[in-house]
């Protein structure tokens, strides 16, 4: 093994710090020039720094995102989170594994080309499942496919060594009087929508200067990714679809003029393009007309301004256009709180007014528990001393949920208005994003809004350039799912293992170095201009008695159309996921949307006319969570879904306390028995006892909270819990519980013998195959490439 | 603040500011159990043994009341049925991941429970001395048993997967012989003297199971009359075939009873020479330990039968009341002699509580975690722990008939028991509230242990992760201390940088030692000698 680069110790060390809580940057440095953290540079940096050796074993082996063995050349991230899971992650990673002879029991494979791990969700819910390789999301991978998708990521790799990354290119306004609108989120890009922007932009050159590519958001329809929006003045908006660069000089063609001799050529062109248009009932169309369906004119009006609030603008705004967000209104909500230049009056709302006017709106924390927003600021605001902080809290772990970092990627400013006003009411001066590192894009994106603001004295010494001094920074987190704990969020910051402790003190009296420290959720603090913009009674007058204002959901799972969406409190489920979503894939039928994710539930089809609200959905055994809206159909097993996330907060437990360290491990034991057919009743009854057990024992919220998925499927869904006991999963799913079998429809094809990556169908040209049960692994590839369909599962 | 009143099981309680629930519990004597508490370590809050349940507003919660801050008015819940369940729930979870025996299977196996390791350990370090007081605590009629027991130790026994179980029947043999050698020094001084209460309790039979329950009984201070039909005590025993076992080692074990101050009276027959009612008159208690009954026996002795074997409940040993207890074969047919005397000694637990003005209950068997079987690899960690090279040709056991000879037999015990046995408070709560240990009975970890130079044992497997010596190097700024290694059911605790554990802890060994809460951080060397702990 080759002698370790312990300069790079040192040179980190010298950039970053000494001190106990640059420790999680410093191993991020180290892991990212290394590939792992070897042993000596451990050693090195404990000799180089302040830090006890203690923090540096603790924390390098508490967080994901640390190896401390070498991985392979290619990591490949396989993403599990809820969507993926029930598209069949684990056919893919399996898929994966076989095709790239990694040893079981082994992350990478012998010559130490490849390395597979897999990760618990990486927000792309709509393009599941997802892989990861290097830099690129590659979407809608199949167990049948994966490899010659792999193969594809190598061979680009090689020709895309120079592609333009789309973060870097200057974005000025263009004044060309028309647009083009590519959406640009995580989403987005992962379906090459960076590249697209590339070609348009160069197309739009050949073209003339009159029209502008401009870089927007995410455009909320993630399903239909890359998506762009053509924006002529005088014309109506036209969207498209699934566009590739290939196509973008196409499409310039059709919708602006084309010179010299390439029109009757371009008008062959566009008759293709009338293929990708979408049709004009588009989903995001819907987003608005879902609200504009409720019949009273006066009340339509009201509601079809008032859905979009935390995704203000969304699809329309450069996320790092500083000058656009101000001209969209964007920190007039912050000055109002801050002294103007030059002039000694007191600004036109004083911290008291902000904190009564967040009370006011009934703003309740998006992150998960709904508590009172105001009353935290409240909480802060009132503690003695000069030292305070503010924190967003960006740790969006839940497998199934990516709303706040679309949020984050396509609002940053936003975003730090909202923790600005947050600074202004508490009196803190020093404010931290907590961003998870698997959102790159988003870190990315805010470190980029932060810097300009700082270039523009809009932050540091003055806010704003007249306000107190607020000085802002990113801190991103190193993989571990309850840092979205404040507790844990707070150790982390300081640079520990991420483990909660007993709340009181609550951050608010006692927080990160012990001082009051308010955390907020990214989508809480979006919604924070809009209030005071707007006023506290309007956004109190959307939504339910208990749950105001809107609510961000990240919709995605077996439905047709998913994507991001903001719809006011109180729209029934029914309404979201049918209006919204369009139901069910064709010949499926829905059984239960997932919502909350890990510490959430499944709430049946039958009671799909909740409404979205904090006190409904945790009557009916959910919680609203952060808002990760997974659905379910009849092809899902309930038990295997709550094996799934008993699996996760499993893993994700920090190991601190006896309940959760040890009682979510038995009661995943207890799954596993029941998936594999091997469980008694004595088990189920076991299994109850001990989920509540460990709800009431737990010292934080992910055990309190873990058993819910458990408890919430045994309530709706005990029969297929007792199938089970009887050695049958209703849905197919369980491998241990179904069988392969060819039909008489069979016509010899061959094709299930040669994807058989087992080889468990002999080749037999001509004749009906036949499936060795021995060997089948129960992949379902053949199923999949059967065209006679004559593969069934029993 | 001053001081306020908080309300713990309906009893009001004063409490300074800034105490816990915990502090103020045991200011009025309820003993919440706590396995990671340590004052000086703050609050760890990781076993949540210490539950209790807060009562507010209508609604209640379970909380750690080791970091749960008192309150004024505070409704705190803490010896009920539901809070009891949550912390054996606790118990039980921390235990189905608890790798090793609090007792050795040979100890478990032994019906009278003698600690067979620490017997071997002291034969191996050629303190016989203490060896035979740890036989005669354990075993009335240590020598007939050294010589008859059909020694179900040795089935249980792990060096017999290996190669042949360690001969313990032969070690208690030697040492009684040795015993006797000596006239009974050791025998003699661990006997009490004299019988120091006025309470009486008169044993119906001297068999083996009378024998070993007037010998129980005379060791609780109890006035003990031994009376048998037969010219000689020991009932079956005087049928054993001489080739098997002299008559003279069953004198010596009457003659070490006698003096004890036990009274025998031999020749009488009860429903002959004496009645039921007299020695009623005459004894605080009768137990009537008679032997098999020969057709027609059973009703002469005016107790109430079951078929033609005398009725006693199985769970109090009492046969009719007040205060006539029966035990034995003319309860229930027993073959093995180690049995009879283990009958013997349930009886006289259940005289003991009864006539202590207790409720008569057997004893249960002793907790115990259980490892079940070794691995390989898990076998030569442990004949290298026992100072044997695996890779040694098997040994055969050996027929002690010199102490040469013991000693070396000894030296082959694996120690499979846990150092920390009786001195273990996870052990010891198991026990108080009933816990099973074997509740979430699952796949489980290796056995592992950590053998340090500097004369520490650390076994990872029995670590319940509570934080108690993590935080005590770091209160005493050791240069490298301890950590948690890991993350959620994987987490350990480790030195850091992949040190051996004894580097991380120079100045605090002793007392991460003392404070460990169970058996995963012990000394080597205080542990395999003295025998004080059990």
């Amino acid at each position: 093994m080759p002698a370790v680069d312990l300069n790079f110790v040192e040179q980190a060390v010298a950039l970053i710090g000494r001190k106990p809580a640059d420790l999680i940057p410093i191993l991020q440095a180290l892991q990212d020039h290394h590939g792992c953290l070897p042993k000596e540079a451990l050693a090195r940096l404990s000799e180089l720094t302040e830090i006890h050796p203690s923090a540096i074993s603790g924390v390098s082996t508490f967080y994901d995102m640390f190896r401390l063995k070498p991985a392979g050349k290619h990591i490949l991230r396989v993403c599990h989170g809820t969507a993926c899971h029930v598209a069949g992650a684990g056919r893919v990673e399996d898929a994966l594994r076989r095709h790239l002879r990694i040893p079981a029991g082994a992350d990478t494979d012998d010559a130490q080309q490849f390395t597979i791990e897999p990760v618990a969700c990486l927000g792309c819910c709509t393009l599941a499942p997802v892989v990861k390789i290097g830099n690129s999301t590659i979407g809608h991978v199949s167990a049948e496919k994966c490899a010659d998708q792999v193969r594809d990521y190598l061979d680009q790799l090689s020709e895309a060594a120079g592609a333009k990354s789309t973060e870097e290119v200057e974005h000025r306004p263009g004044n060309g009087s028309a647009q083009i609108h590519v959406g640009l989120g995580s989403c987005c890009m992962a379906k090459g929508s960076d590249q697209l922007f590339h070609a348009l932009r160069e197309q739009a050159g050949l073209c003339g200067g009159n029209v502008t590519i401009k870089r927007v958001g995410c455009m909320g329809m993630c399903h239909r990714t890359p998506m762009i929006e053509v924006d002529q003045p005088g014309k109506a908006a036209a969207f498209y679809s699934d566009v590739t660069p290939a196509q973008a000089g196409a499409l310039m063609q059709r919708h602006f003029r084309p010179r010299g001799l390439l029109r009757r050529a371009g008008r062959l062109w566009t008759s293709m393009l009338d293929s990708l248009l979408l049709e004009e009932d588009a989903p995001q169309r819907q987003v608005a007309r879902f609200s504009m369906s409720k019949r009273d004119p006066a009340v339509r009006a009201f509601l079809e301004n008032q859905v979009h609030i935390a995704t203000e603008h969304f699809g329309k705004l450069d996320p790092l256009d500083l000058d656009e967000y101000v001209a969209h209104d964007g920190f007039a909500a912050l000055r109002r709180c801050l002294a103007t230049p030059g002039d000694n009056a007191a600004p036109a709302l004083s911290p008291e007014q902000l904190v009564a006017a967040i009370e006011q709106s009934g703003l309740r924390g998006r992150g998960g528990a709904g508590f009172p927003t105001g009353q935290k600021w409240r909480v802060v605001s009132r503690q003695p001393g000069d030292v305070k902080y503010v924190i967003c809290n960006g740790d969006e772990g839940d497998p199934g949920a990516f709303m706040d970092r679309m949020i984050l990627e396509s609002f940053p400013y936003r975003v730090i208005e909202g923790l600005a006003l947050a600074a202004a009411a508490v009196g803190a001066r020093e404010g931290i994003f907590y961003v998870r590192h698997e959102y790159p894009l988003a870190v990315r994106r805010v470190r980029a809004a932060i810097a300009e603001m700082e270039r523009r004295g809009w932050l540091g010494a003055t806010l704003m350039g007249a306000g107190f001094p607020l000085r802002l920074r990113v801190v991103e987190g190193a993989g571990a799912f309850v840092c979205g704990e404040e507790t844990a969020l707070i150790a982390s910051v300081e640079g520990r293992r991420g483990m909660p402790r007993l709340r009181p003190p609550f951050p608010a009296e006692s927080g990160l170095w012990g001082k009051p420290t308010l955390i907020n959720n990214v989508e809480s603090l979006a919604l924070v201009p809009w209030i005071i913009r707007h006023g506290p009674e309007k956004f109190a007058a959307l939504g339910t008695a208990t749950s105001k204002g809107t609510k961000v959901f990240a919709l995605a799972g077996r439905i047709r159309r998913g994507g991001l969406i903001e719809v006011p409190m109180g729209a029934t489920l029914r309404e979201i996921i049918e209006k919204i979503g369009g139901g069910a894939a064709e010949g499926r039928r829905i059984k239960a949307v997932q919502i909350g994710g890990p510490s959430g539930g499944c709430v049946p089809a039958s009671l799909m006319d909740t409404p979205v609200d904090y006190e409904s959905l945790r009557e009916v055994g959910a919680i609203m969570g952060s808002g990760g809206m997974v659905v379910l159909d009849d092809s899902c097993c309930m038990v295997d879904i709550a094996r799934y996330f008993l699996q996760f907060t499993q893993n994700q437990s920090c190991g601190k306390c006896t309940f959760c360290r040890v009682g979510t491990r038995r009661m995943l034991d207890l799954l596993d028995k029941l998936c594999a057919g091997k469980a008694q009743r004595s088990h189920l009854e076991e299994l109850e006892r001990l989920a509540r057990q460990v709800s009431a024992g737990s010292l934080c919220g992910l055990g309190k909270t873990a058993p819910n998925p458990v408890l919430s499927t045994l309530r709706y869904f005990r029969s297929e819990f007792e199938a089970h006991l009887e050695g049958r999963c209703p849905a197919g799913q369980c491998a241990a519980l179904i069988k392969y079998r060819v039909t008489d429809a069979c016509t010899g094809c061959t094709l299930c013998a040669q994807h058989c990556p087992v080889h468990a169908i002999p080749m037999t040209p001509y004749a009906r195959h036949e499936i060795d049960l021995g060997l089948c692994t129960r992949c379902d590839t053949c199923r999949k490439v059967c065209p006679q369909k004559a593969i069934e599962v029993t | 603040m001053s001081a306020f009143q908080i309300t713990i099981d309906g009893k009001e309680v004063e409490v300074a500011p800034g105490h816990t629930v915990l502090e103020a519990a045991r200011q009025i004597g309820i003993a919440i159990p706590t396995l990671c508490h340590l004052e000086k370590c703050g609050p760890l809050t990781s076993c949540q043994v210490c539950l209790v349940k807060v009562v507010a507003n209508g609604q209640s919660r379970l909380t750690p009341s080791c970091a749960t801050l008192a309150v004024p008015g505070m409704v705190i819940e803490s010896e009920t049925d539901e809070v009891h369940e949550a912390r054996r729930t606790a118990l039980e979870l921390l235990f189905s991941d608890h790798v090793g025996d609090c007792l050795s299977p040979c100890n478990r196996l032994c019906p009278l429970q003698l600690n067979i390791p620490a017997m071997l350990r002291q034969i191996q370090a050629g303190r016989l001395d203490e060896a035979i007081v740890t036989v005669r605590q354990s075993l009335p009629l240590a020598g007939v048993l050294g010589r008859l027991c059909h020694h179900p130790c040795e089935q249980g026994c792990r060096r017999g997967v290996f190669d042949e179980p360690a001969a313990i029947r032969e070690m208690e043999r030697f040492l009684t012989d040795h015993d006797s050698k000596q006239e009974f020094r050791q025998s003699v001084l661990s006997m009490p003297k004299a019988a120091s209460t006025r309470q009486s309790v008169v044993v119906v039979g001297a068999g083996p199971a009378g024998l070993a329950a007037a010998h129980d009984l005379a060791r609780s201070s109890f006035a003990v009359t031994v009376i048998d039909r037969n010219a000689r005590p020991g009932g079956t025993l005087r049928d054993v075939p001489q080739a098997d076992m002299p008559a003279a080692v069953l004198e010596a074990e009457v003659a070490l009873l006698a003096g004890m101050g036990i009274d025998f009276k031999t020749g009488i027959e009860l429903g002959a020479q004496v009645t039921l009612d007299g020695l009623r008159r005459g004894f605080d208690a009768i137990l009537l330990t008679v032997g098999e009954l020969a057709k027609g026996a059973g009703e002469k002795l005016e107790v109430p039968l079951a078929g033609a074997l005398l009725k006693a409940d199985p769970s109090t040993c009492m046969a009719s009341p007040p205060g006539i207890f029966a035990a034995g074969s003319c309860v229930k047919p027993i073959k093995q002699i180690v049995r009879a005397i283990a009958e013997g000694r349930a009886a006289a637990d259940c005289v003991r509580l009864y006539l202590r003005g207790q409720s008569p209950r057997r004893a249960g068997k002793p907790f115990s975690s259980i490892m079940g079987r070794l691995e390989p690899g898990e076998m030569r960690d442990f004949l290298r722990a026992a100072g044997q090279e695996p890779s040694a040709a098997p040994c055969s056991r050996c027929s002690a008939t010199n102490r040469a000879a013991a000693v070396q037999e000894a030296a082959r015990c694996l120690h499979c028991d846990c150092r920390s046995s009786g001195n273990c408070l996870l052990q010891h709560y198991a026990q108080v509230y009933g816990a099973d240990a074997s509740r979430f009975r699952s796949e489980r970890r290796p056995f592992e242990q950590q053998l340090q130079p500097a004369g520490i044992i650390f076994e990872p497997g029995k670590c319940i992760l509570c934080g108690i010596c993590v935080k005590l190097t770091e209160l005493a700024a050791e240069p490298l201390g301890l950590s948690f290694v890991g993350r959620g059911f994987d987490v350990r605790v480790a030195a850091p940088l992949g040190r051996p554990i004894q580097d991380g802890l120079q100045a605090v060994a002793e007392e991460c030692v003392r404070h460990c809460p169970t058996g995963a951080l012990v000394f080597a060397e205080k542990t395999i000698p003295a025998d004080g702990k059990v």
